[in-house]
């Protein structure tokens, strides 16, 4: 199951890539992060598993739905038709060096055995406070810039009409 | 669960590695987005994973989420620029930036 999991996270990542169509890209996107928080919650993450369905696979999708939306219409961006031959030999050659290397590793690292105590919110609120700020932080710098962004374009936008 | 960490490992380096090739060869720039997300999913896969194998969920989780918030502040900031380059150039191509006029 666990492997079936990670083969569809993995398929749907590359059909991401290959789409030619903006918008399945972002479903497939979607998608492949739906697999993701299934394998967090098998994993015991709950808390990163419903950031990743609620964050991920909800805003960040929506983000890019709406992304698409707004510059839809405009001459599209011709790929290089090359990909559908050189991605499978690419991969090919990833997968093959990923088995050797994964399989010289196999019973060569010791078991890592730490267990801890506490609850989640205490470790996220304790422990990990500086990077609560740092969190705070960034996202007030993203708010920023986007209001920056789209005040010029509107400025942009009024100067053209004049 | 080494043998579990090592298969996740695995896996984490074909999501970085598909990302690393989406950066490197699209000309789309919704695509490179496309392309740093899908790395950013391998990172947090990352931490999770060893997190289980080390049994130390509680920090992994808390490191994850902290990931998750940064990517996406990342890709709303990304897309608001991308938004304002397609005004000017009416072109999502990352090639016609290079011809940048005042």
């Amino acid at each position: 199951m666990h492997l079936f999991l990670m083969i569809g996270l993995v398929a749907f990542s590359i059909m991401a890539v290959l789409s030619r169509d903006l918008l399945r890209s972002a479903i497939n996107l979607a998608v492949a992060s739906i697999f993701l928080a299934i394998i967090f919650f098998r994993m015991n993450a709950v808390y990163a598993g419903v950031f990743e369905v609620s964050v991920v696979a909800g805003l960040i999708t929506v983000l890019f739905i709406t992304a698409i939306a707004l510059t839809r219409g405009d001459q599209e961006v011709v790929e290089n038709k090359r990909h559908l031959l050189i991605f499978p030999l690419f991969f090919l050659i990833l997968v093959i060096i990923d088995i050797l290397v994964m399989k010289n590793l196999l019973g060569k690292i010791p078991a890592m055995v730490s267990s801890e105590t506490g609850t989640f919110g205490e470790v996220l609120w304790k422990q990990r406070t500086f990077d609560l700020i740092g969190q705070i932080g960034v996202i007030f710098a993203g708010v920023l810039a986007v209001l920056a962004l789209f005040r010029q374009g509107e400025k942009n936008h009024h100067g053209g009409k004049e | 669960m080494n043998n579990m960490w090592i298969l996740n490992m695995g896996f984490v380096a074909l999501l970085i590695c598909t990302g690393l090739y989406c950066l490197l060869t699209m000309k789309n720039m919704v695509k490179l987005l496309i392309g740093v997300e899908i790395i950013a999913k391998g990172i947090t896969l990352a931490l999770i994973a060893s997190g289980y194998a080390r049994d130390n969920m509680l920090v992994a989780q808390s490191l994850a989420i902290t990931v998750i918030v940064v990517d996406v502040a990342v890709i709303a900031t990304a897309l608001a620029i991308i938004i304002s380059i397609n005004r000017h150039t009416k072109s999502l191509d990352v090639r016609k930036l290079t011809k940048l006029k005042g």
